[in-house]
């Protein structure tokens, strides 16, 4: 029987995280596969019922959260991260207000409808800005403690 | 990366798995650093020369090779 033990060597560790994203790979294939079956047998609306949906826009949302991390460490700019808080915001706000404004147009006068598409548009913008504006804190912390 | 580990651990009369034991690792990977077929992290650099009491340098340090052609 293979025992089963927690990994201490640093190369099997490695080894071992190269085959879970392997596996990954060929899972994210497979889901995709699934749903692209599901679109053309059923339609976008049969796809979207799919549980296997949820899962797959779920994964991409945490694997953007997560490469963002890397994506502030590329960014080499010295622009302090209070500056891109308040121009993101700004931007968001805009954006949330013509959205929630643009659906109050139409045949009635929608006013709850329009509050309801703006306030979920500006929090669904405002919780990847918070995330970015405490990564390059923090980033930048770690770039003031090497002076 | 060349080194000299299978050198040292010899002189302090171990084996490969004796010293995969005493730093934590598996034999293959001892194997495979003395091959240089592995790229050890800093920490189990570390732990190799605390196991076969050598310095960094002694056991990990190679030459840059235009310094080599320069020495010549």
């Amino acid at each position: 029987m293979i025992k089963l033990q927690k990994i201490r060597d640093e190369r099997l560790k490695m080894k071992n995280l190269q085959n879970i994203r392997t596996a990954y790979i060929l899972q994210t294939i497979g889901i995709l596969g699934i749903l692209a079956y599901d679109w053309i047998t059923k339609g976008i609306e049969g796809m979207t019922k799919n549980p296997l949906w949820f899962v797959f826009i779920l994964t991409a949302v945490i694997s953007a959260f997560l490469s963002l991390d890397i994506s502030v460490a590329h960014e080499d700019s010295e622009k302090s991260p209070n500056k891109g808080l308040i121009v993101s915001l700004a931007v968001l706000v805009l954006i949330s207000f013509c959205i929630g404004y643009l659906n109050t147009l139409g045949e009635e006068l929608n006013l709850k409808n329009g509050f309801i598409l703006g306030g979920v548009v500006f929090i669904c913008g405002l919780i990847p800005i918070l995330y970015i504006y405490y990564l390059r804190k923090k980033s930048n912390d770690e770039h003031s403690d090497e002076e | 990366m060349k080194n000299n580990l299978k050198v040292a651990r010899v002189q302090v009369n171990l084996t490969q798995q004796q010293l995969a034991e005493k730093v934590g690792v598996t034999r293959q990977t001892i194997s495979l650093i003395e091959k240089g077929k592995y790229n050890p992290t800093l920490k189990l650099c570390l732990e190799i020369c605390y196991a076969v009491n050598k310095t960094l340098d002694e056991i990990f340090w190679i030459e840059r090779e235009s310094d080599k052609i320069a020495k010549n």
